[in-house]
């Protein structure tokens, strides 16, 4: 690339064909004063304090947006550039109210600070207020136009980060204010409160609202977010050992400067009330606060007594896709050297096992294939059985940038109306979980029409006849009958996706919750290897994660039936190598998975229990049941930071820190390991989750032989595949932003990838008389998981304090239910009491209900009923009737 | 053509149409938006969800764009415009004086229209030609040299009706 040469202050520097004044004057250390300018927005020139001089020819110009050009001579900090600035700034203060020392942006207030860089003292200037006055009820955020200098970084951020579009400027001259439709307050805009432009505003403009603690901050520090699978990176302020804001943080190759609501407002929990902070032991019904010392020794005789009576078998262990890599490293290692047991699994086979098994199986690799900033290179992206933008909002602001800054043709499959639809090139609403059919006919039109990469599908691909012979029976009419989608609509998709030079799939838990979900994850697959899609920049296949560990908990090996690393634990060499370093033996045959644990509790095989922050309860199907085997165990030990529904049920609960408690590392979706720092000491007595297993297993007579976090560490790093140097962030970035990573250079692991001929099985459970409506579950964007945490997160209750059922406008008249109204959803084995909401994102005999608020468990609809190869249980979908709630009738008059 | 009406299942048809012709083309949205404006004498607020839609914009920046333009109003207009000036010269010949008595005849504040579409009142900085001072001007006739009893003329026949 051609350099060009100026002269910056008396100093010749050089950059870049395109390359604007400011930021070749950042690069060289010279600082330009800047309110609307930041590297994640476009450039405007809007506030025009980042003037400098053109010597030649005396130009004053705003930096920010005027590109270098050869031999110009730019003074930065000249007597005319320093007066200009100051009546710029000046200007600025005329309209600006005097209530600094009141106003919480403080210190924080970039237009105060530059105003004192510049010797600002006295405006003598005649003031000209800004009278504006917006009235908010949402508990976020607040705005105080007086205080806005119009800089449009709130606007921007909206319209090219979050791709909302809630505010745009409004009106013109002194009345202009950046403004929702109709100037309403942002609850009844499009606002999702993702609280982007609350950390971009340079003044108090926007402030936040309702905040939990008050007060200056006096550290910051820069972890991951603990919420879903993005795994944005999030800098938490702290002051008296509170965190009092989140905001993004600065290394974010994820999010941008962007966060959801949950990320910006979701996190104080970790101070709630009701944090545990002492041992718990229950004796007679009621829990005791207990020393460490007392819970451990119970805990190490409780399941002593049950490995020496029942024997190894009848023990097991559930990690968390919460937890930390760490954490889980720790747990299983516990597990199977310490109880002898490979009956480990973890929470994320609710929701993910479908996509790991079923992308192993054929491509090799079990996860997402792509980093989510190669969507930037796709000419098509393909979302089917996924919500990003309630589920992992990052995810969703990537594709709407996508559609809407590069024109990238987004295809839709998804049942329900989400905010994605509005951006779609097509939106296809196949009947629910008929994905498979759905995608075997998009294989067959694909072959048919001889749209396939043929080389690739040669090269580097097998079992392609054997694939192509079992599409025969899916033809466009056979298909268009199951789906209810058209003809023409099938083939309209199947030629976008197929001409792309790269098409991008992102799916979700609408396609791994179903029974057949590993069918529809072959599926997937199956098309992207059809079109070469694999292995290329652009292309690629994102399977969302629904938890902020999901990835990494299965990574470290929290699985029966894998040592950490996918390594198989009947494969003796692989045992052989954890067993030299652990020196101990481990056993052979693979352990059970979450279900199956509690299916041989329900037979009395399992005795005793182990769970690390996960809550069964909630969030396995059918509670009742589960809570009756927790119930009937010999032994359960919780280890949590709070006393959930599962927490209630145990002999002992121990005491977890959270995540802003304690090192360690996620594992994003992508495969990112993000590091996650410590900002307050743990709360009360509790303790990182590895840390109470390292005490446990010293009670248990059988000492780990970690001290410190670094011992875990490097022994992860020896052990586990694509973890080596995981602590080294450099080599991460090298990782995570060259090309060498992943299937890049279309190598798979296991050399050739495999189609596997997948047939449509109808859904178990279809519908029935008595229960006319699918129901169907998923996230909000106010609530995460099963509510544990974003229930005790004080602004999301409030914003959101209710579980609702979402139908459409023709079924509630025809039940004659109200918006509002209370109703029962019943199914065959349980029954929920919420409220109803009129939807127009449903058709028909559809209901939608999202499944985190714990006091309306949507989980205990659904029976157990499992995906027969990853013993995945069935969570999306069931079928229900909605009856009326009867008004006594002292209420009826 | 400008009388204020609820918007019809037609109106929303004729608003897709025009909105069609600039699909997609982010370019247009000034040239669609004075086309609307023709047809419906003004803007309606439901057309901008369609019109946004329809170009690929967010309805927050068709609002804006309205909002900046003079030229572009979300309220019907009257079929008379009638524009006081209050310009320097005009103020100090007692064009406040004549802004009250308009506002009196008309019964509307500055910027209003008359429930029945008939006249829409606005002021002016300055229509350039001081020596008639006072002026207004109704529609696109200038009436100069103003005085109440001009005024009470000129809008006499509003009070008749009423």
């Amino acid at each position: 690339m051609q350099a060009i040469t100026i002269t910056l202050d008396g100093r010749e520097v050089s950059g870049y064909l395109g390359m604007t004044i400011l930021e070749l004057a950042k690069e060289s250390g010279v600082e330009i004063p800047t309110l609307c300018h930041d590297n994640h927005l476009t450039p405007t020139g809007a506030c025009r304090v980042c003037l400098v001089e053109n010597e030649q020819n005396g130009a004053l110009l705003a930096s920010c947006v005027t590109p270098i050009a050869s031999e110009m001579v730019i003074n930065t900090h000249s007597p005319r550039v320093t007066e200009s600035r100051k009546t710029i700034v000046k200007l600025m203060l005329t309209s600006h109210p005097d209530s600094c020392l009141v106003c919480d942006k403080g210190n924080r207030c970039q237009l105060r600070q530059i105003a004192s860089d510049l010797g600002i003292g006295l405006v003598e200037l005649q003031r000209i207020p800004r009278m504006t006055s917006t009235e908010e009820v949402n508990p976020f955020l607040e705005r105080d136009l007086s205080k806005c200098i119009l800089c449009a970084k709130c606007i921007r951020a909206c319209q090219e980060l979050v791709v909302e579009g809630a505010i745009d400027y409004f009106q013109r001259g002194f009345t202009t204010i950046p403004a929702t439709l109709d100037n309403l307050p942002l609850e009844n805009s499009e606002c999702t409160f993702c609280g982007t432009c609350v950390a971009l505003c340079p003044t108090g403009a926007l402030m936040e609202k309702d905040r939990t603690y008050g007060g200056t901050t006096k550290s910051t520090t820069e972890t991951t977010c603990p919420f879903c699978g993005c795994g944005c990176s999030i800098c938490l302020e702290v002051k008296d050992s509170k965190v009092v804001r989140v905001i993004p943080g600065k290394e974010d190759p994820v999010n941008h400067g962007t966060l959801c609501v949950r990320g910006s407002y979701g996190c104080d929990f970790v101070n709630s009330p009701d944090r545990l902070t002492k041992p718990l032991v229950k004796r007679n019904d009621t829990f005791e606060e207990v020393s460490w010392q007392e819970a451990l020794e119970q805990v190490a005789a409780g399941f002593k007594r049950v490995k020496d009576e029942q024997g190894s078998g009848s023990l097991a262990v559930l990690g968390s896709s919460k937890c930390t890599n760490e954490d889980n490293y720790v747990l299983q290692r516990f597990a199977r050297t310490v109880l002898g047991t490979n009956n480990i699994d973890n929470g994320g086979r609710l929701y993910n096992s479908a996509s790991r098994v079923g992308l192993r199986s054929s491509l090799g690799f079990s996860g997402t294939t792509n980093y989510l900033s190669d969507m930037e290179q796709s000419e098509v992206i393909l979302v089917i059985g996924a919500d990003p933008n309630s589920s992992a909002p990052a995810v969703g602001y990537a594709i709407k940038r996508a559609v809407k800054q590069r024109g990238v043709k987004l295809l839709l499959i998804d049942p329900r109306q989400t905010g994605l639809s509005l951006f779609a090139h097509l939106w296809l609403r196949p009947e629910i979980g008929t994905d498979a059919a759905l995608l075997n006919g998009l294989a067959k039109v694909i072959i048919d029409e001889g749209l396939l990469d043929e080389e690739f599908v040669a090269r580097r691909t097998d079992n392609f006849e054997a694939f192509k012979e079992s599409l025969r029976s899916y033809t466009l009419e056979y298909v268009e009958k199951i789906t209810g989608v058209t003809g023409q609509e099938i083939l309209a998709l199947a030629r976008l996706y197929a001409k792309a030079s790269q098409a991008a799939i992102v799916y979700g838990t609408g396609i791994t919750q179903h029974t057949t979900g590993t069918d529809s994850v072959g599926a997937l697959a199956n098309l992207a290897l059809l079109t070469g899609n694999i292995g290329r920049k652009g292309g690629g296949i994102y399977a969302l994660q629904r938890e902020n560990n999901g990835q990494g908990a299965c990574d470290m090996g929290t699985l029966p039936k894998f040592l950490p690393g996918y390594q198989s634990v009947a494969d003796a060499q692989a045992r052989g190598r954890f067993e030299k370093c652990w020196g101990a033996s481990l056993p052979a045959e693979a352990g059970l998975t979450t279900l199956e644990i509690m299916e041989q509790a329900e037979k009395e095989k399992i005795k005793g229990m182990y769970i690390m922050g996960e809550n069964p309860v909630l969030s396995f199907p059918n509670s009742r049941l589960v809570t009756e085997i927790l119930t009937s165990l010999d032994f359960l030990v919780v280890q949590d930071m709070f006393l959930t529904a599962t927490a209630r049920l145990a002999n002992v609960v121990l005491p977890a820190a959270s995540f802003a408690e304690k090192e360690g590392t996620f594992t994003n979706f992508e495969g990112r390991i993000s590091k996650v720092r410590k900002a307050i000491e743990p709360l009360g007595e509790s303790l990182p989750d590895w840390e109470i297993i390292v005490r446990l297993a010293d009670k248990m007579g059988y000492p780990l032989p970690f001290s410190s976090l670094r011992d875990v560490t490097s022994e992860i790093e020896k052990l586990v595949p694509s973890y080596e140097d995981y602590t080294d962030s450099e080599k991460q970035d090298e990782l995570a932003y060259g090309e060498t990573g992943r299937t890049y250079d279309r190598q798979f692991l296991k050399g050739f990838a495999r189609f596997s001929p997948i047939e449509y099985v109808p859904q178990v459970g279809q519908r029935k008389s008595d229960y006319p409506f699918t129901l169907l579950t998923g996230t909000t964007l106010y609530h995460f998981g099963t509510g544990n945490r974003s229930s005790r997160a004080c602004r999301l209750r409030k914003f959101s304090p209710q579980s609702f059922v979402e139908i459409c406008e023709s079924d509630a008249r025809k039940l004659a239910v109200t918006d509002g109204e209370e109703v029962k959803v019943v199914s065959a084995v349980g029954e929920v009491t919420t409220m109803v909401k009129i939807s127009d994102t449903l058709r028909k005999g559809m209901l939608f209900m999202p499944f985190s608020f714990p006091e309306t468990p949507v989980n205990a609809l659904f029976d157990i009923v499992l995906n027969p190869e990853t013993k995945e249980p069935s969570l999306k979908a069931c079928s229900v009737r909605i009856e009326k709630i009867p008004v006594p009738l002292g209420e009826r008059l | 053509m400008n009388k204020a009406k609820k918007i019809t299942k037609a109106d929303l048809a004729q608003m897709n149409a025009i909105v069609s012709e600039y699909s997609q083309q982010k370019w247009a949205l000034i040239p669609l938006l004075q086309q609307i404006q023709r047809e419906f004498g003004y803007i309606p607020p439901q057309s901008m969800l369609l019109i946004a839609r329809g170009l690929g914009l967010f309805t927050s920046q068709v609002q804006g764009v309205i909002s900046f333009y003079t030229q572009l109003y979300t309220q019907p207009r009257g079929r008379n415009v009638v524009r006081v000036c209050r310009g320097t010269a005009c103020h100090v010949r007692g064009g406040k004086t004549i802004l009250k008595l308009v506002k009196q005849h008309l019964r509307i504040e500055e910027g209003e229209t008359s429930p029945d579409l008939e006249y829409t009142l606005e002021t002016v900085a300055c229509i350039g030609v001081c020596a008639l001072a006072p002026n207004l001007v109704v529609g696109d006739h200038v009436h100069g040299h103003m005085n109440p009893k001009k005024v009470e003329q000129l809008f006499r026949n509003r009070e008749v009706r009423e």
